[in-house]
Order: structure tokens, then C-alpha cells, then sequence
């Protein structure tokens, strides 16, 4: 249980800390790869529970693994063990999903080989 | 004047002074009527002769949790397997529903990618008793 969405969020970025990369609890203005973007799926807030005396929500996240698209090879190399090691420590109490197919971003100056993942919990109001 | 709704989030339940409102994700109270038919010279009439209740609730899991619903069922179904357990089903503010059930056995697992639910189906040992405020 959570007393924000915040803090859920800062959660999944702390379980994320130790997989060797930068890990935003939100979209940062710049990404250093290689990195762990944690952004808002769609939908994104649901109401699953019954009852309304307190705010039972299921909370849809998407994991961005960002890495750098220096090669074709080298970097599909390096986004498929950064997705292994996040599925290694993603947190008791998450729905994992599928992980979508890679593809080019640029963010900034930066071109980066991305792909997300699906992740869902449940908060509960204190 | 508007025309009135009320929803899922407009329930409450509790089984056995616990509360499933942070668990559940549907709670339907259903009761059937054994209705016989007669054929009459007059044409047919009807005679209701038996009425039953049951609690259909569906939830997410919560083995191993602190205070967990699953464990609570499990402990009164193998322990008290013919002690009702008293039910209070809120549809909305001002219409509860009170019965008691005969405790089951939760089910336990699931898929692999998707939270573990449990499907629960009560028989009501009590005709469920509707009180207006």
C-alpha cells in the first residue's frame, strides 16, 4: 500500500536502481543512456475494485529501456540483456507484460534503440 | 427528474466481518425461485415453492498477504466447514443485504502473465434479508 502514485513509482525506480542503467520515475528532459524510463501507459488509471469509500485503482506503466544506437548488432545486444535484467528484478505485485519491438529514437542529440514494456499494479488509498 | 445509476463502486461487502471492498472486483447477490406451473380450468397459475440465494464474487488473490481474504476462507472452510458465515452485501447507501453463506475453499493459482484471481460461488444457508433506510 502507497500513499501516492508517486510513490509507487519511485518504487519501481528504486527495484529498477541495480540493472546498470539510468532509471527516471518519470519522462526526463534528457536520457543518458543506457536507461529506464518509467512513463504512464494507456490506459492508464482504472477503476477495477468495488466500492468507492477509498480510491482502489490498477496502475498501468510502460518501462522504457533505452540504450545506445551506436550498431545494429551491438545495440539490439545491449537493449535485449537490459530488458532481461529489468524482468530479473521487476517487484513482487506487478503484472508484466509484453515487450514491444524495437525501435529508433532520437532524444535530443541522442539516437536511441528503445523498447517498452507493460507493467501493471494495483494502489490502494491510505 | 435524473434518472438514477449506481455502480460497482457503490458496493460494499463483508464476509465474516471482513471486508473484500480493496480485493473485489465483483460481487453479485443472485436469488432463484422454483416457480411451479399449473394448468387450471381457469388458466395457468403459479405457486413459488422454493427460493435460493448465492454469492458470486470475484477477487484478486491475496495468499501470503498480512490479513489475507484467501487465508480467512481457507481457515473457516477447513475449520468450521458447517458454520455459516455472515454476510452484509451493500448495493448501494440504504439497501443492504444480510445472509450467511457456507464457507468454501478459494482457489489458488493462475496464468503466468496475469494477476491470480479467485472465482468464488457461495450458497446462501440463509434467505438473504433486504433492509431499506
Amino acid at each position: 500500500m502507497s500513499s501516492s502514485i508517486l510513490e509507487v513509482r519511485n518504487e519501481l525506480a528504486t527495484a529498477l536502481a541495480s540493472v546498470g542503467a539510468s532509471v527516471y520515475g518519470s519522462v526526463p528532459e534528457a536520457v543518458i543512456p543506457p536507461a529506464c524510463v518509467i512513463v504512464p501507459d494507456a490506459p492508464y488509471l482504472e477503476s477495477r475494485l468495488i466500492g468507492g469509500a477509498t480510491v482502489n485503482l490498477k496502475i498501468n506503466f510502460i518501462i522504457t529501456a533505452a540504450v545506445a544506437y551506436n550498431s545494429n548488432p551491438g545495440a539490439l545486444d545491449n537493449l535485449e540483456q537490459l530488458v532481461i535484467q529489468i524482468l530479473g528484478v521487476m517487484p513482487n505485485g506487478y503484472v508484466v507484460g509484453d515487450v514491444q519491438r524495437p525501435a529508433i529514437t532520437s532524444v535530443g542529440a541522442s539516437t536511441l534503440l528503445t523498447a517498452d514494456l507493460s507493467v501493471s499494479t494495483y494502489y490502494n488509498q491510505d | 427528474m435524473p434518472t438514477t445509476i449506481i455502480t460497482g463502486r457503490d458496493i460494499t461487502l463483508t464476509i465474516d466481518s471482513d471486508s473484500y471492498v480493496a480485493q473485489a472486483t465483483s460481487a453479485t447477490l443472485t436469488v432463484d425461485s422454483t416457480i411451479n406451473t399449473y394448468q387450471t380450468l381457469d388458466g395457468k397459475a403459479y405457486y413459488t415453492t422454493d427460493t435460493q440465494g448465492s454469492l458470486a464474487v470475484e477477487l484478486l488473490a491475496d495468499w501470503g498477504a498480512a490479513s489475507s481474504l484467501c487465508e480467512a476462507l481457507w481457515t473457516a472452510a477447513t475449520n468450521a466447514p458447517q458454520t455459516g458465515l455472515g454476510v452484509v452485501l451493500v448495493a448501494d447507501t440504504g439497501a443492504s443485504f444480510a445472509f450467511d453463506v457456507q464457507p468454501i475453499l478459494p482457489s489458488a493459482g493462475g496464468t503466468a502473465p496475469d494477476a491470480q484471481t479467485v472465482s468464488l460461488a457461495f450458497t446462501c444457508v440463509t434467505t438473504p434479508v433486504l433492509t431499506i433506510s
